[in-house]
């Protein structure tokens, strides 16, 4: 791919030494590529210059511009001469850090952002020490914000970043600027909940103490954290985090800039889903038969019983949110114990889905996030973002705000920050009418012709929708760099396949200088290597357990008894399994089942490798060393004066250790374990072979898909859905639905309370008001849950959170239909008073 | 110097003591001539030309050349563009917008109508500050009574010109009045104002659409133009350097405050003595603020000097919007900056710290100095920071320190009589309402 002609760059000095950047990049940057940094309040690469502060003042001594300027506010040009230390320049800018504290209320000993404040470091370093301002100090009133930001406007220097990230970049409209001069003010209208889920990023932002985290307040000093770089584990994304752990607890989660993934921003699931790390019901202590042990002998237990095992009777699950170590070391022990293939996904649809959306994708055509903030025209297939990726939202916001087009072509209700065209669909006409578009989109193209025969027959279309179809295709492929975004979670298991190939054709159609991406959204943070592994299903595996076909169960980081739609059909099932070994680090119905439990680390203790979406291999560093926090184990406020060699609840190991341990006396093998062998792991991520994940990450897909051009379709099944039924479809959410946040302490207080979703037609027939309980009658018995009823939804389905706080497990099997006219709503007496609609199985 | 004997008002023609002049009376003084002699028989371009020529310089304060503003639309700007006229008028002293509206509504909807044909616009929205609403209701009725009479509307005069002019009330403050936050304020924006390197108005404005913001008073001068030529406008002046013809308002100390209609470039002592009837009895002249609170005091020495444009920045002073306010012996000018000052701290928009921040700071060392709380050191900090007030985001802090320049280069001493505990030589009339904020010992000054 070929970038536009080299823009012109300019030859500018800055403090006497010279630099050659492009024209117009803002002097503030120019001078920080030379070490220079000018100090700041309002500038912030993410959200531009605005000139606000007045903080980077400098002398323009000699060029196009001269005099005191803002250095944010002025582009670079050839010639110039600019002095950081003129002492006019030094001299104002002592004056600002002046005004600025002039109402300052001078609690940085109290303030949460003492030790990493910019306010703080500007004031010491400007060298502002008493102040001359005798008048009467400004006070304002601070609003309770929700669960998150803490709010103390006193301490506010009116940089306007949270305002401009909040409104700009982000789309929310209940937070903001309020009041004029001294009064200006940050906040809302009335105190309440950001409603944002992007909200947490303005605590990253704020330069003072005035917006801070509010879970970890006074719970920690900078200085105090073990901080380490991250990946966020809450969706396929692996946007960029930095931990800050003390005591053997995580405290915080910020944003860690990678500039081709999450920029500096990240979502509220991925800032507040933590503390499952640090549940008091964690499993810590390995088990044999319900016995507490040491991690020698459960291991040579769980060697030992694998022992009289026929190979093809032993089954190995494994979870896409397991680090790639473990996932190679799971894969090792499948292929050399000649055990059957790991299992990662839910079912044959999703694994399916999952399977074609990585078959599509090779290193040519694949988009970053950032990518999507550089397309104009966008196409977004079977996804939910802000439910399923939610910084995705973000991104097609920031390309909605460059002038892009978004077409969403889904099933749900989707939200999303920014203007979009919506058409809903039947999850199962969403490949039928992906055809028509890119009929539209591809006409006359020799070499689509395959992939166009290949195609399924477009449904039975209203004529504006055909026509908004076929207009939606035209500018796709008229587009400057079109782009096609595809979910797999709701998505028929050809979908993503289609998807990638409209977009491998679309690349085709453009001049050198242009190209096309595909982005497809897969299940967890290393769906992509779970797909590219292969295997079955877990239906598959059900089944195979109830014939007795499956007689021995490793089970590896996955928390299937929560996840499945058939609890009751599982549990009896397990207790056919003559072995049934869990390793995982959340708690489970599934670990009381077991007859060994290997309690392993989270990725804030093990680290390790994730694949995300793009093929982007990335790394987390582990951060502290696993054990009970130190909170839970000190005695009438003290830690107990017991001395041992190690922190107590410290047995918990990496995954992929357990594993290699295991291969290793199970004999075969006894593998290393090394980069060489994690890479071997994966033929289909090449660029593996190139050692460990560098800082910002790397891709290691290969360049060209082989015969990812003509996607084999095989015929959809789509269910035979009677007149006045609804099809029950389980999706996701912001909150409170995937698999780590759900059991985060912090997310499952504050999450909104889980509602199921109805269209405004089938609503309408059964009488149904938005907002009102509803008794949904399931097989496994009757679900209670608050009605949404919108307008831009398909017809014809009820959408089901699968939220722990509901009773969503009594659908108790897929391809699950209800009566429309047997929903109905709960009188005012028999709504109810909350304990019922929570899961009781939480152990 | 008296007018010249043919010296005749153009803009306040039509002017009545009682009631503004209707549509058929300025119909009959020649009204509407211009747009039915300019609508498809001059070309727009025309029209820009002749402004230009005429020399018209912007009447809102800032003196920008008409023509050129017009003239900085592009060709081949999108549409629809938009015409902007600007009666926001919340400079203290300044009422000579809400005077000529009242006097003669169709002279200013006919130079507005004017202007969107010379550029072009669709639309045009009529800023007006809210406590003006009795002039608001007025200039909707006579819109509607030029709409009855077809010089509104689609089809203008049988021509392919159309134009729309609705009325949008200010929520009323004084950033408002800044072309570029006034835009912001009729998109429902913060009104903060938008400084973008390259960016004109003209250009993208509303909605990102080339937008014209002329103040009324320039506007209203347009028919004239059109109508008796530039080389007759420009005549009008009593100075080279001067365009047309100019309102004054004069408030303060004088013996006839009011509005006035003169050659642009009249002497600042004949605008006060012959004109606004010389100061009050006992009164003799200390300085005056020539344009509204933001532009510097001047003094005694400048009392002949022309009011024009270029003469006052000749001489390092600003015409401003013409209004002078005038000051007598007897009064404390370091009170009547802290009055002003008071003003432009409530009135900033929030947006950069110098204004925000710096403002208050600035009004307490004032205050301090009025009450006889401040030293030497305070003074020279107050320069600086003055000084330093020119290095904030708009223009209105650089106003907001005129007067405290003003005050300090030409009135030093009478500040200085105020330090170390002596206090207002006048009386400290600006601290009676500012209890608690001193403790004044009772019965004088510490």
């Amino acid at each position: 791919m070929s970038r536009k002609p080299e823009e012109a760059s300019c030859r500018l000095t800055i403090d006497g030494r010279e630099i050659v950047v492009a024209a117009d990049t803002p002097v503030i940057d120019a001078a920080e590529r030379l070490g220079i940094m000018i100090p700041r309040f309002c500038y912030h690469p993410a959200l531009g210059a605005v000139g606000a502060c007045r903080m980077c003042a400098v002398k323009f001594l000699d060029g196009p511009v001269k005099g005191l300027q803002m250095s944010c506010m002025v582009g670079a040009r050839d010639g110039m001469v600019v002095s950081t230390t003129n002492p006019e320049a030094v001299d104002f800018r002592r004056q600002v850090v002046e005004w600025l504290m002039a109402n300052h209320p001078h609690d940085c000993p109290v303030c949460d952002e003492g030790g990493h404040c910019l306010l703080q470091d500007e004031t010491i370093s400007g060298g502002h020490a008493l102040r001359r301002y005798r008048g009467p100090k400004r006070t304002y009133r601070d609003q309770d914000l929700g669960p998150f930001v803490a709010h103390e406007m006193n301490r506010c220097i009116h940089c306007y970043r949270c305002a401009r990230f909040y409104q700009e970049v982000a789309g929310g409209r209940d937070y903001g600027v309020l009041s004029i001069a001294r009064r200006t003010y940050f906040g809302r209208y009335e105190g309440g909940r950001l409603e944002s889920p992007f909200a947490g990023n303005i605590i990253d932002l704020c330069p003072t103490g005035t917006l801070t985290d509010k879970p970890s307040r006074y719970r920690a000093r900078r200085w105090d954290l073990e901080r380490g770089p991250s990946v966020c584990l809450h969706c396929s994304l692996g946007c960029g985090l930095t931990v800050g752990a003390r005591y053997r607890e995580v405290m915080k989660l910020e944003a860690r800039l990678n500039p081709e993934v999450n920029g500096h921003f990240i979502c509220d699931r991925g800032r507040y889903g933590f503390g499952y790390e640090s549940r008091p019901d964690r499993p810590r202590q390995p088990r044999v038969d319900g016995r507490e042990t040491i991690a020698g002998a459960a291991l040579a237990a769980l060697a030992e019983g694998l022992k009289p095992f026929e190979a093809g009777k032993v089954a190995m699950v494994g979870g896409t949110r397991s680090n790639l170590e473990t996932l190679a070391a799971l894969l090792g022990l499948c292929r050399d114990q000649g055990w059957r293939p790991p299992v990662f996904f839910r079912d044959a649809r999703l694994a399916g889905a999952a399977e074609s959306a990585a078959a599509a994708l090779s290193g040519d055509l694949v988009a970053s996030l950032a990518d999507v903030g550089r397309a104009d025209v966008i196409l977004v297939v079977c996804a939910d973002p802000l439910a399923e990726a939610p910084m995705l939202a973000l991104s097609l916001r920031r390309a909605a705000r460059r002038g892009a087009a978004v077409l969403v072509l889904d099933h749900r209700p989707c939200d999303l920050p920014c203007e979009a065209e919506r058409l809903t669909f039947a999850p199962q006409e969403l490949a039928g009418c992906l055809s028509r578009l890119a009929h539209a989109a591809l006409r006359g193209r020799k070499e689509a012709a395959a992939y166009l025969s290949s195609l399924p027959l477009p449904p039975d279309l209203l004529p504006e929708t055909a026509l908004a179809l076929d207009t939606w295709g035209k500018r796709l492929a008229e587009a400057r760099f079109p782009l096609v975004v595809c979910g797999t979670d709701q998505a028929e298991p050809t979908l993503p396949a289609l998807a990638g190939g409209l977009a491998r054709l679309l690349a085709g159609s453009h001049d050198q200088d242009r190209r096309a991406g595909f982005l497809p959204l897969l299940p967890g943070p290393n769906g992509l290597a779970a797909a590219l592994a292969g295997g079955g299903d877990l239906e598959a595996l059900l089944a195979d357990i109830e014939d007795g076909r499956a007689t021995a169960l490793l089970v590896v980081e996955s928390d299937l008894l929560s996840r499945t739609p058939e609890p009751e059909r599982w549990l009896a099932a397990l207790r056919k399994l003559k072995l049934l070994a869990v390793c995982d680090h959340l708690p489970s119905p599934l670990l009381e089942a077991a007859h060994v439990v290997l309690p392993s680390r989270t990725v804030f203790e093990a680290g390790g490798h994730f694949v995300n979406q793009e093929g982007r291999l990335q790394r987390a560093m582990p951060v502290f060393s696993p054990g009970l926090p130190m909170g839970r184990t000190l005695r009438e406020g003290h830690p107990p004066r017991l001395f041992m060699s190690c922190a107590p609840g410290s047995e918990p190991r990496p995954a992929a250790d357990w594993l290699k341990d295991l291969a290793g006396l199970l004999g075969a093998g006894g593998r290393a374990g090394d980069w060489a062998d994690l890479a071997a792991a994966f033929p289909g991520l090449p660029g593996l072979a190139a050692g460990p994940a560098p800082e910002n990450g790397r891709r290691c897909l290969p360049e060209t898909a082989p015969g990812a051009d003509a996607p084999s379709v095989a015929k959809t099944g789509s269910p035979d859905v009677p007149p006045d039924h609804l099809q029950v479809l389980l999706v996701e959410r912001t909150f409170g639905t995937e698999e780590l946040s759900c059991r985060a302490p912090l997310l499952a207080a504050s999450a909104p309370e889980p509602w199921v979703d109805l269209a405004a037609a089938d609503a309408g027939k059964a009488g149904l008001a938005h907002g009102a309980w509803l008794l949904v009658p399931l097989p496994g018995g009757p679900l209670r849950a608050r009605l949404r009823v919108h307008q831009d939804m398909a017809p014809g389905l009820l959408l089901l959170p699968r939220d722990p706080r509901l009773l969503w497990q009594r659908l108790a099997g897929t391809g699950v239909l209800v009566e429309l006219l047997r929903l109905h709503a709960i009188t005012a007496e028999e709504e109810p008073a909350g304990e019922d609609t929570t899961l009781e199985a939480e152990p | 110097m008296p007018l010249k004997p043919d010296f005749e008002p153009v803009l306040f023609k039509n002017r009545r003591g009682d009631r503004p002049a209707t549509f058929d009376e300025y119909r009959q003084g020649g009204g509407y001539e211009a747009l039915l002699a300019t609508v498809g028989k001059k070309s727009p371009e025309e029209v820009v030309r002749m402004v230009t020529a005429a020399g018209l310089t912007g009447r809102g304060g800032a003196g920008f050349p008409t023509g050129r503003k017009w003239a900085g639309v592009p060709a081949s700007a999108p549409y629809p563009r938009y015409v902007q006229p600007n009666t926001d008028e919340m400079e203290p002293g300044t009422f000579k917008d809400r005077i000529l509206v009242n006097a003669d509504p169709h002279l200013v909807i006919e130079g507005i109508i004017l202007c969107a044909y010379a550029v072009k616009a669709q639309r045009g929205i009529f800023f007006i500050r809210p406590s003006y609403e009795s002039d608001a209701q007025l200039i909707e009725r006579e819109l509607a009574v030029a709409r009855a009479a077809g010089f509104l509307g689609s089809g203008i005069l049988g021509s392919d010109f159309s134009f729309e002019l609705s009325v949008h009330r200010s929520a009323g403050r004084y950033i408002c009045g800044e072309a570029t936050a006034q835009v912001n304020a009729i998109q429902g924006l913060r009104p903060n104002p938008v400084k973008a390197p390259g960016a004109h108005l003209t250009e993208a404005g509303l909605w990102g659409r080339p937008t014209v913001v002329n103040n009324v008073e320039t506007l209203a001068s347009v028919p004239h133009i059109l109508t008796r030529g530039p080389e007759w406008y420009k005549s009008l002046a009593a100075t080279p350097t001067g365009d047309g013809t100019k309102l004054y308002c004069v408030s303060g100390k004088v013996a006839r405050p009011g509005c006035y209609e003169l050659p642009m470039g009249t002497r600042l002592s004949d605008i006060i003595y012959e004109h606004a009837g010389g100061m009050l009895p006992g009164g003799t002249f200390k300085a005056c603020l020539p344009g509204g609170a933001s532009t510097a005091f001047m003094p005694e020495t400048l009392f002949d000097i022309p009011m024009d444009f270029p003469s006052l920045k000749a001489v390092g002073h600003h015409l401003g919007t013409a209004s002078m306010i005038v000051f007598d012996k007897n009064t404390c000018l370091l009170a009547a900056t802290i009055n002003i000052i008071r003003f432009f701290v409530r009135e900033s928009c929030g947006w950069c710290t110098p204004c925000r921040e710096g403002l208050p700071v600035i009004l307490d060392i004032l205050e301090r100095i009025e009450a006889g709380e401040a030293g030497e050191a305070d003074v020279a900090w107050l320069e600086t920071m003055t000084r330093q007030l020119h290095h904030a985001y708009c223009a209105f802090a650089p106003g907001a320190a005129a007067p405290i320049e003003g005050l300090l280069r030409h009135f030093r001493d009478e500040v200085m009589d105020h330090l170390d505990g002596r206090g207002c030589p006048f009386g400290a009339p600006e601290l009676a309402d500012k209890p608690g904020a001193w403790h004044l010992p009772k019965g004088g000054r510490p």
